[in-house]
């Protein structure tokens, strides 16, 4: 995209995101998710990534996410309108006439493994069915049952039907891809969420008084925001790579670095949420403060596609590329 | 060195461990969803004769030392109850320590028995809008008025005021401008919440919700000067008193709550089984743990040297201090890993955890945050120059 283009669709996405924050957890109903769905998909977003080439780069659909973490919001812009056209994209098929699909994850909310597990559709506001990529690529739609309970109060998940029918299948490189992109999307989604959090306890810090002076001056409270700042740059750094790689590197190569990047953000994201909660003192432990939205959100956050654990165990491989060149000198 | 609790100690370890039997997570999560107080515990706490512990046996307590109430609560906490179980009794337990030591007679008479058979319930109100951790700012007013004192002014925070009849109140009786020291002009009452002169609002808040944390409007209470305690003015330097020992028992719940949620976490750990072994077969998973425990274990050490201290009268604002900041991280990063542990389970109700977590938050922030100890240890222990 022309960057003049595309800081007029992150104005877009930015004045929505302005217009339909909630206030506090008590916002969040379902009148009110629906609403902002319908308007959020009047922004045409979904477009983003259907054609190919896609008309927005992944770094642009990171950027977008991040804007989207930024606010408490109840829409699915994860699911819905950066994850599952990808997904039918690399396919190259077509998405069932007038549906809306978002993504199944075990219920656990990894990617789904081989275990005959029940899914979930995750993120599945304004959704009516889910895309589950299983381990040997094969794609499926599944239909979505009753709302399953989330501790992230801002993101919908209903439980899964059977599969109603094959969408294709994903060649390796395309998992490769697939994988890589989603953990992108919802790193950059969390990185966004703990950035605007942060700023946002550096904000109180400014105008919140004791001993007779703003708690901001305490070196204390200023060191602690001061490595959530750090955390949070981590975060986006590590992320934003992963992005570049997308566009620009082999599979493989990106799915290490967006491994790399959601193992990052499910520590650092978090930790900077803390920090920001420790500044607010007693009144980010208020039902109304949006403090807990976004606790919420990186906590579970950080256990979404992939685990820590996970990750490292997955980085700690031997990278193929590596073991290759080790046999061909052998 | 003796490292062994007494014989007596031993015993009101087990004899609470026994009663709390009853109140299982269950009863615990399903307060903590419906804001429901307790009263069930804290009947079967009272019946016990436990609420008494440290008030003085002539006014019906038990004369007990901070070592025995600190193993009363941290068995409270690691029952499953949590800081819900803890905040219920808290302040019954040692919050009436600045009354025992500097109240009238007669205000001990007429209220002290009643915390110890539980028939009186008492909330603390010192937290303002615009004074947190800087006490002295508070600007609730008593102005004296012939045998009484009439105050306005606004609390936050007050748990418990809901379901209390009294509440230990710190005031202003002189304003800052009027005195040589900020602590000075402050003043302590213990008195009735007159509702038609209190409103009472609780605050929704993310955890801890059996018990209620309030917001206090206060109009034109008339407070007898029976009610007050000790002398006026003198009400800060009372409550300082009482400080170390309120950290040491702080210290002891988020210890109690550390506990309970390690104790879930390695249940979890030796009974899910991913890939073809339990997941505690990891080291990933084994060590994140185990280094919880050895930060529980050391944490606890510096606690109980805390409180036999203050029970030999010796100086321990150092080792209280310690203690708090020891315990609540501990406890903190323990219910953390437990929450990890448990994977997507944790975030399931059923499985207790992520009411721990919420709780164990708190114990960072309230009473006093730990950038609070840091700044006593940095200037009353290193003798750094005061930072604020
Ligand atoms: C659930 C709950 C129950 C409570 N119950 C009661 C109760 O029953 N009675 C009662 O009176 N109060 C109660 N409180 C209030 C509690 O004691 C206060 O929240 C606590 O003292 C912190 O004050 P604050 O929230 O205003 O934070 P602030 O004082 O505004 O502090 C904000 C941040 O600035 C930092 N900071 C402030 N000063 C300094 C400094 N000098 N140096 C370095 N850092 C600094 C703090 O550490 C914190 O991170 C309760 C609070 C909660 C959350």
């Amino acid at each position: 995209m022309e960057t003049k283009e595309f800081v007029l669709v992150r104005d877009l996405l930015r004045s929505f995101a302005a217009r339909f924050r909630v206030g506090s957890a008590d916002d969040v109903k379902p009148s009110a998710g629906a609403a902002a769905q319908e308007a959020l998909g009047e922004l045409g977003l979904g477009e983003l990534r259907r054609s190919t080439p896609p008309a927005a780069t992944v770094q642009e659909c990171a950027l977008l996410a991040e804007e989207h973490g930024g606010l408490p919001l109840p829409t699915s812009l994860l699911g819905t309108v950066l994850l599952a056209p990808e997904l039918l994209r690399l396919l190259g098929a077509p998405a069932a006439p007038g549906g809306t699909p978002t993504i199944a994850l075990a219920r656990d909310l990894r990617f789904p493994d081989a275990s005959p597990s029940p899914l979930v559709a995750w993120d599945s506001e304004g959704a009516d069915e889910a895309l589950c990529v299983h381990p040997d690529g094969t794609v499926t739609a599944v239909g979505l049952g009753q709302a399953a309970p989330s501790v992230d109060l801002l993101r919908a998940i209903r439980t899964a039907g059977p599969a109603r029918r094959v969408v294709g299948r994903l060649t390796l490189a395309g998992q490769r891809h697939w994988q890589a992109y989603a953990l992108v999307v919802v790193a950059a989604e969390l990185m966004g969420a703990a950035r605007s959090f942060v700023g946002q306890s550096v904000a109180y810090a400014r105008e919140r008084s004791q001993y007779g002076r703003p708690v901001g001056s305490f070196q204390a409270v200023q060191h602690l925001l001061a490595d959530a700042t750090v955390q949070v740059e981590a975060c986006a750094s590590a992320t934003r790579y992963a992005a570049w790689c997308l566009d620009h590197e082999s599979p493989e190569r990106a799915l290490v670095a967006a491994r790399v990047a959601k193992a990052e953000v499910n520590r650092s994201a978090v930790e900077a949420v803390y920090a920001g909660m420790q500044v607010f003192g007693g009144i980010a432990q208020t039902w109304e403060h949006v403090a807990h939205l976004y606790l919420r959100k990186v906590r579970v956050g950080a256990t979404v596609l992939a685990t820590t654990a996970d990750l490292l165990t997955a980085l700690a491989e031997p990278e193929p590329a590596a073991v290759a060149v080790v046999e061909a000198v052998r | 060195m003796d490292f062994e609790l007494t014989e007596d100690q031993e015993t009101i370890r087990k004899a609470v461990a026994g009663l709390l039997r009853d109140f299982d997570d269950r009863y615990w999560m399903e307060k903590d969803r419906d804001h429901e107080f307790p009263a069930e515990f804290y009947d079967a706490v009272a019946r016990g004769g436990w609420l008494g512990l440290t008030i003085p046996e002539e006014y019906g307590g038990h004369g007990l030392g901070i070592t025995e109430a600190s193993l009363l609560l941290e068995e409270v906490a690691r029952s499953g109850g949590g800081m819900n179980a803890a905040s219920a009794i808290h302040l019954s337990i040692f919050g009436m320590h600045p009354v025992v030591v500097h109240g009238s007679e007669e205000l001990k008479r007429r209220t002290l028995p009643r915390i110890a058979n539980g028939d009186l319930h008492v909330c603390f109100g010192v937290t303002e809008p615009g004074a947190g951790l800087d006490t002295t700012s508070i600007t609730t007013y008593a102005r004296r008025d012939g045998d009484h004192y009439v105050v306005n002014g606004r609390k936050v925070w007050i748990s418990k005021a809901l379901e209390s009849e009294k509440i230990l109140l710190l005031t202003r009786t002189a304003k800052v401008g009027e005195v040589a020291k900020r602590t000075d002009g402050m003043t302590l009452f213990l008195t009735d919440l007159d509702r038609a002169h209190v409103d009472i609002r609780p605050i929704p808040k993310m955890g801890r919700n059996a018990v209620t944390s309030n917001e206090l409007f206060i109009d034109e209470l008339r407070v007898p000067v029976e009610d007050r305690v000790g002398e006026e003015g003198q009400g800060f330097r009372y409550l300082l008193d009482g400080l170390n020992p309120e950290r040491m028992l702080i210290a002891a719940e988020a210890l109690g709550i550390g506990r309970v949620a390690l104790d879930k976490a390695v249940r979890y750990g030796k009974e899910r089984v991913v890939f073809d072994r339990p997941i505690g077969m990891n080291q990933g998973v084994q060590f994140p743990l185990a280094d919880s425990l050895a930060r529980l274990d050391a944490a606890e050490l510096v606690l109980r040297k805390a409180t036999w201290l203050y029970d030999h009268g010796r100086p321990c604002g150092r080792e209280a201090n310690t203690a708090k900041y020891l315990c609540a991280d501990a406890g903190f990063t323990a219910a953390d890993r437990a929450l990890q542990t448990h994977g997507g389970m944790g975030y399931s109700e059923e499985y207790h955890v992520a009411r721990y977590f919420r709780e164990a938050r708190l114990m960072r922030i309230a009473p006093i945050s730990q950038e609070m100890i840091l700044n006593y240890l940095g200037s009353h222990v290193l003798g750094l120059p005061r930072s604020y």
